[in-house]
Protein backbone atom coordinates (compact mmCIF):
# COMPACT_ATOMS: atom_id res chain seq x y z
CA UNK A 1 0.00 0.00 0.00
CA UNK A 2 2.99 2.42 1.25
CA UNK A 3 4.74 1.78 -2.19
CA UNK A 4 1.72 2.82 -4.48
CA UNK A 5 1.48 5.87 -2.78
CA UNK A 6 5.40 6.51 -3.21
CA UNK A 7 4.80 5.84 -6.94
CA UNK A 8 2.12 8.11 -7.25
CA UNK A 9 3.98 10.63 -5.44
CA UNK A 10 7.01 10.12 -7.99
CA UNK A 11 4.80 9.88 -11.10
CA UNK A 12 3.61 13.38 -10.17
CA UNK A 13 6.75 14.73 -9.63
CA UNK A 14 8.25 14.06 -12.64
CA UNK A 15 5.44 13.93 -14.89
CA UNK A 16 6.14 10.69 -16.45
CA UNK A 17 3.98 7.50 -16.74
CA UNK A 18 5.44 4.00 -14.94
CA UNK A 19 5.32 1.91 -17.84
CA UNK A 20 7.51 -0.66 -20.26
CA UNK A 21 11.40 -1.10 -19.45
CA UNK A 22 12.00 2.34 -17.57
CA UNK A 23 12.59 1.36 -14.15
CA UNK A 24 11.85 3.76 -12.03
CA UNK A 25 12.90 3.41 -7.84
CA UNK A 26 11.20 5.89 -5.28
CA UNK A 27 12.81 4.89 -2.10
CA UNK A 28 11.68 6.25 1.31
CA UNK A 29 14.64 8.13 2.05
CA UNK A 30 14.70 9.17 -1.05
CA UNK A 31 11.05 10.45 -1.18
CA UNK A 32 11.99 12.15 2.33
CA UNK A 33 14.94 14.57 -0.01
CA UNK A 34 12.60 15.23 -2.56
CA UNK A 35 14.35 13.30 -5.46
CA UNK A 36 14.00 10.02 -7.60
CA UNK A 37 16.46 8.68 -8.96
CA UNK A 38 15.90 6.00 -12.98
CA UNK A 39 17.99 3.70 -13.56
CA UNK A 40 18.09 1.86 -17.00
CA UNK A 41 19.43 -1.72 -18.10
CA UNK A 42 22.10 -0.95 -20.81
CA UNK A 43 20.89 -1.86 -23.99
CA UNK A 44 23.96 -4.17 -25.42
CA UNK A 45 25.68 -7.11 -23.65
CA UNK A 46 28.54 -6.45 -21.99
CA UNK A 47 31.67 -8.32 -23.57
CA UNK A 48 34.76 -8.85 -22.03
CA UNK A 49 37.58 -10.77 -22.51
CA UNK A 50 38.86 -11.89 -19.65
CA UNK A 51 40.96 -14.89 -20.56
CA UNK A 52 43.19 -12.19 -22.25
CA UNK A 53 42.64 -9.06 -20.12
CA UNK A 54 42.96 -10.81 -16.43
CA UNK A 55 46.37 -12.43 -17.97
CA UNK A 56 47.89 -8.88 -18.76
CA UNK A 57 47.08 -7.48 -16.01
CA UNK A 58 48.95 -10.02 -14.11
CA UNK A 59 52.09 -10.09 -16.26
CA UNK A 60 52.47 -6.57 -15.76
CA UNK A 61 51.66 -6.31 -11.82
CA UNK A 62 54.62 -9.27 -11.78
CA UNK A 63 56.90 -8.01 -14.31
CA UNK A 64 58.96 -6.31 -11.50
CA UNK A 65 59.11 -9.22 -9.54
CA UNK A 66 59.40 -11.92 -11.94
CA UNK A 67 62.83 -9.36 -13.21
CA UNK A 68 63.88 -9.76 -9.61
CA UNK A 69 63.84 -13.64 -10.10
CA UNK A 70 65.51 -14.25 -13.29
CA UNK A 71 68.48 -11.81 -11.67
CA UNK A 72 68.17 -13.68 -8.11
CA UNK A 73 68.41 -17.42 -10.36
CA UNK A 74 70.82 -16.82 -13.05
CA UNK A 75 71.50 -20.63 -12.69
CA UNK A 76 68.08 -21.46 -14.48
CA UNK A 77 68.29 -18.83 -17.18
CA UNK A 78 71.51 -19.55 -19.01
CA UNK A 79 72.71 -17.13 -21.83
CA UNK B 1 95.55 -49.64 9.96
CA UNK B 2 92.53 -51.94 11.03
CA UNK B 3 90.90 -53.52 7.66
CA UNK B 4 87.57 -51.53 9.03
CA UNK B 5 89.27 -48.60 8.61
CA UNK B 6 90.24 -49.22 4.98
CA UNK B 7 87.42 -50.10 4.40
CA UNK B 8 85.64 -46.93 5.01
CA UNK B 9 89.00 -45.07 3.42
CA UNK B 10 87.68 -46.73 0.08
CA UNK B 11 84.14 -46.23 0.67
CA UNK B 12 85.07 -42.41 0.81
CA UNK B 13 87.16 -42.48 -1.99
CA UNK B 14 84.33 -44.24 -4.12
CA UNK B 15 81.70 -41.36 -2.74
CA UNK B 16 84.14 -38.85 -3.80
CA UNK B 17 84.97 -40.15 -7.23
CA UNK B 18 81.08 -40.84 -8.13
CA UNK B 19 80.37 -37.43 -7.14
CA UNK B 20 82.92 -35.51 -9.23
CA UNK B 21 82.17 -37.64 -11.90
CA UNK B 22 78.81 -36.60 -11.39
CA UNK B 23 79.62 -32.62 -11.18
CA UNK B 24 81.80 -33.41 -14.48
CA UNK B 25 79.14 -34.77 -16.18
CA UNK B 26 76.61 -31.82 -14.90
CA UNK B 27 78.99 -29.09 -16.34
CA UNK B 28 79.45 -30.48 -19.58
CA UNK B 29 75.39 -30.84 -20.02
CA UNK B 30 75.75 -26.95 -19.22
CA UNK B 31 78.33 -26.14 -21.20
CA UNK B 32 76.91 -27.98 -24.56
CA UNK B 33 73.40 -26.13 -23.62
CA UNK B 34 75.05 -22.67 -23.31
CA UNK B 35 76.73 -23.46 -26.79
CA UNK B 36 73.24 -24.57 -28.31
CA UNK B 37 71.88 -21.25 -26.99
CA UNK B 38 74.45 -19.32 -28.31
CA UNK B 39 74.16 -21.33 -31.90
CA UNK B 40 70.46 -20.44 -32.02
CA UNK B 41 69.76 -24.16 -31.49
CA UNK B 42 67.72 -24.01 -28.42
CA UNK B 43 65.81 -20.63 -26.64
CA UNK B 44 63.81 -19.16 -24.63
CA UNK B 45 59.91 -19.43 -25.01
CA UNK B 46 57.05 -16.96 -24.52
CA UNK B 47 55.48 -19.35 -21.96
CA UNK B 48 58.54 -19.14 -19.76
CA UNK B 49 60.10 -22.31 -20.97
CA UNK B 50 63.47 -23.40 -22.85
CA UNK B 51 62.55 -24.87 -26.40
CA UNK B 52 64.23 -26.79 -28.91
CA UNK B 53 64.36 -24.63 -32.22
CA UNK B 54 66.74 -26.76 -34.10
CA UNK B 55 67.87 -30.49 -34.11
CA UNK B 56 70.23 -31.13 -31.09
CA UNK B 57 72.02 -34.06 -29.39
CA UNK B 58 70.59 -36.00 -26.74
CA UNK B 59 72.92 -34.32 -24.06
CA UNK B 60 71.43 -30.64 -25.14
CA UNK B 61 67.94 -32.60 -24.99
CA UNK B 62 68.51 -33.80 -21.75
CA UNK B 63 70.01 -30.21 -20.54
CA UNK B 64 66.49 -28.77 -21.72
CA UNK B 65 64.50 -30.71 -19.99
CA UNK B 66 66.19 -31.22 -16.82
CA UNK B 67 66.57 -27.06 -16.35
CA UNK B 68 62.88 -26.89 -17.47
CA UNK B 69 61.67 -29.55 -14.66
CA UNK B 70 64.06 -27.04 -12.38
CA UNK B 71 62.68 -23.82 -13.83
CA UNK B 72 59.02 -25.44 -13.36
CA UNK B 73 59.90 -26.39 -9.08
CA UNK B 74 60.86 -22.37 -8.92
CA UNK B 75 58.10 -21.00 -11.01
CA UNK B 76 55.63 -23.29 -8.67
CA UNK B 77 56.91 -21.71 -5.63
CA UNK B 78 56.95 -17.87 -7.13
CA UNK B 79 53.18 -18.74 -8.74
CA UNK B 80 51.93 -19.45 -5.06
CA UNK B 81 53.70 -16.73 -3.00
CA UNK B 82 52.39 -14.45 -5.95
CA UNK B 83 48.54 -15.92 -6.03
CA UNK B 84 48.48 -16.51 -9.27
CA UNK B 85 48.69 -19.94 -11.38
CA UNK B 86 51.87 -21.70 -12.44
CA UNK B 87 51.19 -20.58 -16.08
CA UNK B 88 51.01 -17.15 -15.43
CA UNK B 89 54.12 -17.19 -13.42
CA UNK B 90 56.00 -18.89 -16.44
CA UNK B 91 54.24 -16.39 -19.17
CA UNK B 92 55.59 -13.45 -16.86
CA UNK B 93 58.78 -14.90 -16.92
CA UNK B 94 58.52 -15.17 -20.41
CA UNK B 95 57.83 -11.94 -21.27
CA UNK B 96 60.92 -11.07 -19.40
CA UNK B 97 63.78 -13.42 -21.20
CA UNK B 98 62.04 -12.31 -24.65
CA UNK B 99 62.48 -8.53 -23.30
CA UNK B 100 66.06 -8.68 -22.11
CA UNK B 101 67.99 -11.89 -21.82
CA UNK B 102 67.97 -13.12 -25.62
CA UNK B 103 70.40 -12.21 -27.27
CA UNK B 104 71.13 -11.07 -31.05
CA UNK B 105 71.59 -14.68 -33.06
CA UNK B 106 69.43 -16.13 -30.69
CA UNK B 107 66.44 -18.26 -31.08
CA UNK B 108 62.98 -17.32 -29.48
CA UNK B 109 59.56 -18.51 -29.79
CA UNK B 110 56.19 -16.81 -29.88
CA UNK B 111 52.75 -17.63 -29.18
CA UNK B 112 52.27 -18.26 -32.95
CA UNK B 113 54.95 -21.60 -32.27
CA UNK B 114 57.08 -19.93 -35.11
CA UNK B 115 60.92 -19.75 -33.73
CA UNK B 116 62.73 -16.86 -34.72
CA UNK B 117 66.60 -15.57 -34.25
CA UNK B 118 66.41 -12.25 -32.21
CA UNK B 119 68.41 -9.72 -34.45
CA UNK B 120 69.32 -6.36 -33.23
CA UNK B 121 65.55 -4.84 -32.71
CA UNK B 122 63.58 -5.69 -29.67
CA UNK B 123 61.64 -8.51 -30.24
CA UNK B 124 57.78 -7.84 -30.70
CA UNK B 125 56.43 -8.99 -27.82
CA UNK B 126 53.02 -10.85 -27.01
CA UNK B 127 50.20 -8.27 -26.70
CA UNK B 128 49.90 -9.79 -22.84
CA UNK B 129 53.55 -8.73 -22.22
CA UNK B 130 52.23 -5.00 -21.52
Amino acid sequence: MSFVIEADDCERKTGLPMRGMRLIFCGGAVLLAGGCIQVKAPEKPIEINLNVNVKQEVVVRLQKDAQEFITENPELFPQ
Amino acid sequence: MTRKTKLSFIAMAAAAALGMAGYAWAQAGDAALTAAIAAGQVGEQSDGYLGVAKPVGADVRAAVESLNIKRRAAYTDQAAKHGVALREWAATVGCQTLRGRVKPGQAYLLPDGVWRVKDSSPIALPANCG
